[in-house]
């Protein structure tokens, strides 16, 4: 009898497991895989848990505050945007799992800013969004290859590229520190790699180049750095990596004395991150940064003073940082896409409506998107300032002063462009 | 006990080839793709317990030996256009050399020193990648294995073709480490780890039997790692971190650390916990935080409740309670 129970219950347990694993949601009842007539889902990937996560794992909540903020006015269309986030640790092989899941089982209309060089092209390469026709949009990367129409070509990035960043970086050294001993930190790899083509192209020289192999910054191994560096007297240093990179560098200069004026990229220069990693904000003080978007701190500006507030009032206590700005712009530019999309909205008439629609979408950013026919790149400069001493950047005496320029040989140029005012309520117009 | 003889074997093997055939048609993308990340795990799981379990060797280094048969396939594939399979042979061998070497180096090691190696190998390799522009660095290498052939029809697609490949190559090699464990080999290994110094005093090698184990799982590995490289499509030092060590370790604890038989509910478990999390959550509502770490409680959750309550994985515990009634 006990034997025929316990059989009984192996069986049971096995068939609900199974059945379990094969549940499936029902389809929305739309022409277009994950529209229906009440609801637009997106997807996105990024890492929530784990080393990489701190910062990132704040997109996703301030991108569902600005979406309900749109869905509690009506929606784009009617429709109301959900994203359903997934966790992959910052790791390809999860990335790519957890798409699968996005694309095949959530059956999600697009994937909204995906995190991550490697684990974007891990995603290009073995669940190939092309392929099944799947938007991916404004992907969370400075690899310039990912505006590579022809490779990617339902593919788009936001972000200036790593190449740009560099030729303006040397720009601004050109003209704010000529003549003066130049030093550079970089990550030893494509993203170092994007940037020392920028600088070699501007004709930069540097008295010091110092490579760190991903992964090996602490401050042990950034003592190293502060001896080349202050060894070949180097009076501005470039800090061209990550966030832990930066904190690493800044850290141990400040405790061994060595205090060049320093210029942070803007993938190490977020100030939350930094400070996070038990870096005094102070050491931040004084050193010159790259943004795109106005600096956090700007009560002036109508972006940064409507997301502060839709995103206090979403997840209090929280603060609004680089990353919230970014991604609450990019679920902006989002909203925008997929009211130009119209009212049969369709992934291939959200693409369409990126390409011939998409220079003219209203954004935070204080320059202008260069979606068209033919290119897939979003921004295409930065504005220079100065870390405060509580470690916020702005803008030096509080005047943007924007440069762009492209990937490719184009020269860098002072903007002229001006954003044009906020569409009413910060909704799509 | 009773072993089913060679022809039975065989005979179950084709079996499970024709089983796994018409599943692959019967469900849908997304299991095709769980499935043959399933036969990733299995290979690698299995790697473990030929080391662990059957040689008394810990590693916690697993992951790098993938990482190694993945770039060796990948560099294989991008440098010399070479077939499929002969991308897997390159990446066994590859990763077979680097376990030997960390072979003879381990059998002078045993207990936390041995444990300490392995996770240094884990934790050192995967930023070799950056040193080397061959290597591609933090964003990693392709590994296109290309399309499949077009006489399966155009229905046939990419994730079943990486599903077919990933099974056939795990049954092959199942049914060859079967082999090795029932030769002289394998019962050399477990008298080693029941009792070295007996099984030294019996006349067997100890080095040499131990850096064996240790080759021939780093083999083994390295085809988990080209089959793993091969399902997402690239290589990169971020798809071999420590935690899929530590995934690898946890899968064999699940499976039974001593026994074959368990290898697919350790594999299933790793796939599908993620799954069940997630519905879990979903069910009952709950927050960001929970969700994100509802995997981890899980596995980990399964970890202590399977060293508590069936220490030798719930195969093993099931013969044992069947050999005991027998005998009663």
């Amino acid at each position: 009898m006990t034997r025929m129970n316990r059989r009984a219950l192996i069986t049971a347990s096995a068939v609900l497991a199974v059945a379990a694993l094969t549940a499936t949601t029902i389809p929305a009842q739309a022409s277009e895989v994950g529209v229906s007539n009440s609801e637009i889902k997106l997807g996105m990937t990024l890492p929530m848990t784990g080393t990489a996560s701190p910062g990132y794992n704040k997109i996703p909540g301030a991108m569902k505050a600005y979406f309900d903020y749109v869905n509690a006015n009506g929606g784009v269309n009617g429709r109301k945007i959900t994203i359903k986030v997934e966790d992959d640790r910052y790791v390809p092989t999860e990335a790519v799992a957890k798409t699968n899941k996005l694309i095949l089982q959530d059956k999600v209309m697009a994937l909204i800013s995906p995190l991550g060089t490697a684990n974007n092209k891990a995603v290009a390469a073995s669940v190939n969004p092309a392929r099944r026709g799947v938007p991916v949009l404004f992907v969370n990367t400075g690899f310039s290859g990912f505006a590579d129409t022809k490779k990617y070509p339902t593919t788009y990035p936001i972000l200036p590229s790593y190449v740009m960043e560099a030729k303006i970086m040397a720009e601004y050294i050109k003209d704010n520190f000529a003549g003066k001993t130049l030093g550079l930190v970089y990550q030893d790899d494509d993203f170092g790699t994007d940037a020392l083509k920028g600088f070699t192209q501007a004709g930069v020289t540097f008295a010091a180049k110092v490579a760190y192999a991903s992964g090996s910054q602490s401050a042990a191994t950034a003592a190293g750095w502060v001896t080349k560096l202050s060894t070949a007297k180097c009076d501005v240093v470039v800090l061209f990596g990550v966030s832990s990179a930066t904190a690493a560098g800044l850290g141990t200069a400040a405790a061994l004395k060595y205090a060049p004026q320093w210029i942070l990229g803007s993938v190490g220069g977020d100030a939350t991150t930094i400070k996070a990693s038990g870096v005094p904000a102070g050491v931040l003080y004084n050193a010159v940064g790259a943004s795109f978007a106005p600096a956090t701190t700007d009560a002036e500006d109508e972006y940064v003073k409507l997301f502060s507030d839709i995103y206090a009032k979403a997840v209090p206590g929280s603060a609004f940082d680089s990353y919230v700005l970014g991604a609450m712009n990019s679920a902006f530019v989002a909203a925008q896409a997929l009211k130009a999309a119209g009212p049969d909205l369709t992934r291939k008439s959200l693409m369409a409506a990126i390409e011939s629609k998409g220079a003219s979408f209203a954004s935070a950013a204080l320059l202008p998107l260069n979606y068209s026919k033919t290119s897939h790149v979003g921004y295409s400069g930065y504005w220079f300032g100065k870390y405060s001493p509580t470690g916020d950047l702005k803008p030096v005496d509080g005047k943007y002063v924007l440069y762009t320029t492209d990937s490719g040989s184009g020269a860098v140029v002072k903007s002229t462009w001006k954003r044009p005012a906020m569409p009413a309520k910060g909704l799509p117009n | 006990m009773h072993k089913p003889s060679n022809k039975k074997r065989i005979a179950i093997f084709l079996l499970l080839g024709v089983a796994i055939y018409f599943l692959s048609g019967a469900v849908d993308e997304l299991r095709v793709y769980q499935g043959a990340s399933v036969a990733v795990f299995v290979v690698g799981i299995a790697s473990i317990i030929l080391l662990t379990g059957y040689s008394g060797q810990v590693s916690l280094g697993q992951g790098a030996l993938l990482g190694v048969g993945g770039y060796a396939a990948a560099l294989m594939r991008i440098h010399f256009n070479t077939p499929i399979w002969i991308c897997f042979a390159v990446a066994i061998l590859a990763a077979a050399v680097a376990g030997a070497l960390l072979g003879l180096a381990a059998a002078r090691l045993s207990g936390p020193y041995l444990a300490g190696t392995t996770l240094a190998f884990a934790v050192g390799l995967p930023s070799v990648a950056n040193q080397f522009q061959l290597l591609g660095g933090e964003q990693g290498l392709l590994f296109d294995v290309g399309f499949p052939p077009l006489s399966f029809g155009e229905d046939f697609t990419q994730y079943k073709w990486f599903f077919w490949i990933a099974s056939l190559a795990t049954l092959i090699a199942i049914f060859w480490l079967q082999n090795v464990m029932r030769s002289r080999y394998g019962r050399s290994w477990k008298a080693v780890r029941g009792n070295d110094v007996a099984a030294e005093l019996a006349g067997i090698n100890l080095t040499r039997n131990k850096t064996l184990a240790f080759t021939l799982s780093a083999g083994l590995a390295g085809l988990s790692g080209a089959l793993l490289a091969m399902t997402i499509g690239t290589v990169s030092p971020s798809a071999f971190p420590l935690a899929l060590s530590f995934s690898l370790l946890t899968g064999a604890v699940l499976a039974g650390v001593t026994t074959l038989g368990g290898v697919m509910i350790g594999a299933v478990t790793l796939v599908a916990i993620p799954d069940i999390a997630g519905a879990v959550a979903s069910r009952f509502g709950s927050s960001e935080a929970v969700t994100n770490n509802l995997p981890g409680l899980l596995v980990s959750a399964l970890l202590i409740l399977t060293v508590l309550f069936v220490p030798n994985g719930p195969v093993e515990q099931f013969r044992a309670r069947r050999e005991h009634r027998v005998n009663k």
